[in-house]
């Protein structure tokens, strides 16, 4: 059986949505032959064979174990995919569920404007807050009471080549930044590139930029910037922080990084050009899909010294304007269930949300979570998720500004407190 | 009866009704194009104007907030990028009013004489006009790839490595190297304009010309400049509205980056609106692009009518 799922190409065309749902079905919406309620799912469009073929296992199941229901799925590319959700809201044209990130800045924003139900009632129904891990459910719990349950957990981390790193002579997996920066100096001597980046997508060195930002000021300051607790202005960490990226910009990262997208210069690291790449749980299947042997490749955390994990999560909520907001959370129930997540988990990313679900095994990669999320006693999101919108365009631009030279390192926090402040 | 009828002719009053008539008889099949015009067209302009008035997140939930000029104190004042936005929209006028529009024109002079190719040329020539903006985004962005690259690659093959760029990554050169794809993209269409034009200039003044001594240079400055006057006007008005407008050129090749480096008005005020979602102020750019185009646009094209009742 094959998941009627819709590719939107652009947001403007939501209007036309109901036309093309509308095709062969009968005058009450629902496809002939098929069950009598119709739940739309709205989700970012995926590249991965694997996850795609995760959501035909759950749309299938659940419609078979719910004859009376069918499930469209409806994908958007990630920009489109938020956009087309900033457009419904406050209107009735909404999906009935929908997969989004979870943190302040990108579904807590959602939360705010009251697109997303708020599930207590729903979790105390399933039990659902005993199925999740606590960092999985801390992600829908952060916003006051329950909204979303987690489907993703995300970490990242940064991924090298074994025979890259023992040509420079880097025997072990640096534990700290400064045997990182140690590693990094021997690739160099030996004419490797450390580590690869895309410039042209500004979340990309923002993670590396996340990550210092952690080593030099610990959690408790990073967090309370991320928060406007503490000044950009007036913490040396962030003086520093931006020391080193400027450092790692002039002398660890692949040339022409700038010009570059991720995607482009993850093929640096499939080809064996880079020696690192700052990586998520997702970029397991990729590295295996390169045709790059995963028994050559290890991963270990940004050692920042702080013992949180660079991740985040992905949750799928209930639309507060649904009218069918019980089959929905059934579906839920359904696709976050034991069963479910065990015949899913790798699909994805390493590990499930699901506590009573061990990670994948198909994939070796996979397997080397384990330890990384075990070590880890909190996470740190990425800025692009902790922060408001116009925020992260300002952090980017001088994130990038400091990279290109055109703002000090010393006066980068100057410029983000300035921006805080006209706010 | 003679003087009667003359003034009959002639009266403001009498001269009207004619017209009036005509206009009432034009209104059905006027009506359906002005209201399609004013509910698509100006009404979301003036909507635009009085947001640039308001602080608003975009979400229908959120009713918007009357701020007065607190958005235009904003952008002028505390706005990290407007400046450099303008300040690319200005050199990407001021660029394609010169670059294409000068390589159009010779194209067309030089393919508007019989010549083995001609036609072949003409297309080859006009074919980029008729890419997507994005797909052209796609392509150059490969050609600018700075390591597996055409260009780049070229360079190191016949020994100018030393000329390799970060043509997309690097600050100062990027907004240039954007502008090269625009090149690429619109002198095909400059070129049809102007071959049209060229059609226009009679060939018995050529001829005339030629007859009484005139060289190529003259017969050019004094037949057919004159004659290509208003294909130039038209060219002149929709480069600098082209130009101004901006948009999925840098979109599709560098998102406004690095560091905003290439931002531009359009863009910036779609940044502004739909990824910051600060609708007030995407507006106020909005509307400072408006007025732009209208100062730039507006006396050029009085000035040129004028001209022409002269």
């Amino acid at each position: 059986m094959v998941t009627r799922r819709i590719k939107v190409k652009a947001v403007g065309v939501i209007a036309a949505l109901g036309i093309l749902t509308a095709c062969g079905t009968s005058p009450d919406g629902v496809p002939e032959g098929k069950g009598t309620t119709q739940l739309v799912v709205w989700m970012p469009a995926s590249d991965s064979e694997a996850q795609e073929a995760a959501v035909d296992t759950m749309v299938n199941g659940f419609e078979k174990a719910n004859p009376d229901v069918t499930v469209t799925v409806e994908e958007r590319q990630t920009d489109p995919h938020k956009q087309a959700l900033r457009q419904i809201v406050g209107t009735d044209s909404g999906p009935d569920i929908y997969w989004y990130w979870e943190g302040l800045g990108l579904g807590g924003e959602l939360v705010d404007v009251g697109l997303s139900q708020d599930l207590t009632e729903y979790y105390d129904e399933y039990g659902w807050a005993d199925r999740f891990t606590n960092p999985a459910l801390a992600g829908v719990t952060q916003y006051g009471g329950y909204h979303g349950v987690p489907f993703g957990q995300q970490a990242m981390a940064l991924y090298y080549n074994k025979d890259l790193f023992a040509q420079a002579g880097i025997s072990a997996e640096p534990t700290t930044y400064d045997e990182l920066i140690a590693a990094n100096d021997k690739l160099v001597a030996a004419g490797i590139t450390p580590i690869e980046f895309g410039g042209t997508v500004n979340w990309h060195i923002m993670r590396l930029l996340d990550s210092l930002l952690e080593t030099e000021c610990g959690a408790e300051t990073n967090t309370a910037l991320a928060t406007g607790k503490a000044s950009w202005a007036e913490e040396p960490c962030v003086d520093a922080a931006y020391t080193e990226l400027a450092t790692w910009g002039e002398k660890y990262l692949n040339d022409g990084y700038f010009g570059m997208s991720n995607s482009d210069s993850s093929q640096l690291f499939f080809s064996g050009d880079a020696a690192m790449a700052f990586e998520g749980t997702w970029f397991d299947a990729e590295v295996t899909d390169s045709g790059l042997d995963p028994e050559n490749v290890g991963i270990f955390a940004f050692p920042t010294g702080s013992d949180r994990l660079s991740a985040f999560g992905e949750a799928l909520y209930i639309n507060a304007a649904s009218e069918k907001k019980d089959v929905a959370a059934k579906f839920l129930d359904f696709v976050t269930s034991d069963d479910i997540q065990a015949e899913t988990v790798g699909s994805s990313g390493a590990i499930s949300v699901n506590k009573n679900v061990e990670p994948g095994t198909e994939n070796p990669l996979n397997q080397l979570w384990s330890p990384i999320f075990g070590g880890a006693s909190g996470v740190y999101g990425p800025s692009d998720q902790n922060l408001p919108l116009d925020l992260t365009t300002e952090y980017w631009r001088v994130q990038n500004s400091v990279l290109t030279g055109d703002i000090a390192p010393d006066k980068a926090g100057d410029a983000m407190q300035e921006f805080v402040d006209n706010q | 009866m003679a003087p009667i009828q003359s003034l009959a002719r002639t009266a403001p009053g009498a001269a009207r009704g004619p017209r009036r008539r005509r206009f009432v008889r034009a209104l059905p099949y006027l009506a359906p194009a002005a209201l399609l015009y004013a509910y698509f067209l100006a009404y979301p302009m003036i909507d635009a104007v009085r947001l640039s008035f308001f602080e608003w997140s975009g979400f229908r939930t959120e009713s918007p907030a009357f701020v007065g000029l607190e958005n235009y104190v904003r952008i002028l004042t505390k706005d990290p990028v407007f400046w450099t936005a303008l300040t690319n929209s200005v050199i990407w006028v001021v660029l394609s009013l010169v670059v294409p529009m000068m390589i159009s024109l010779l194209l067309a002079l030089a393919l508007n004489r019989r010549m083995i190719g001609r036609n072949l040329f003409r297309s080859v020539f006009y074919m980029p006009a008729v890419f997507a903006s994005i797909t052209v985004a796609s392509i150059w962005r490969w050609i600018y790839n700075p390591t597996l690259g055409l260009l780049n690659e070229t360079l190191r093959t016949v020994g100018l490595e030393d000329w390799a760029q970060q043509w997309l990554g690097n600050p100062d050169i990027a907004l240039y190297s954007i502008f090269a794809a625009s090149v690429w993209q619109g002198v095909g269409f400059g070129m049809i304009l102007f071959l049209a034009g060229l059609q226009q200039v009679p060939p018995e003044q050529v001829d005339a010309a030629r007859v009484d001594g005139a060289g190529g240079w003259q017969v050019f400055r004094h037949v057919s400049m004159p004659a290509l006057k208003p294909t130039t006007v038209v060219v002149i008005i929709l480069t600098m509205i082209n130009s101004l407008k901006v948009f999925d050129l840098v979109v599709g090749m560098t998102g406004g980056g690095p560091a905003q480096s290439t931002q531009v008005l359009a863009l910036w005020t779609y940044t502004q609106s739909f990824s910051n979602h600060n609708f007030g102020q995407g507006s106020a750019v909005a509307t400072v692009l408006l007025v732009i185009s209208l100062f730039l646009v507006v006396p050029y094209l009085m000035w040129s009518m004028r001209s022409d009742k002269e």
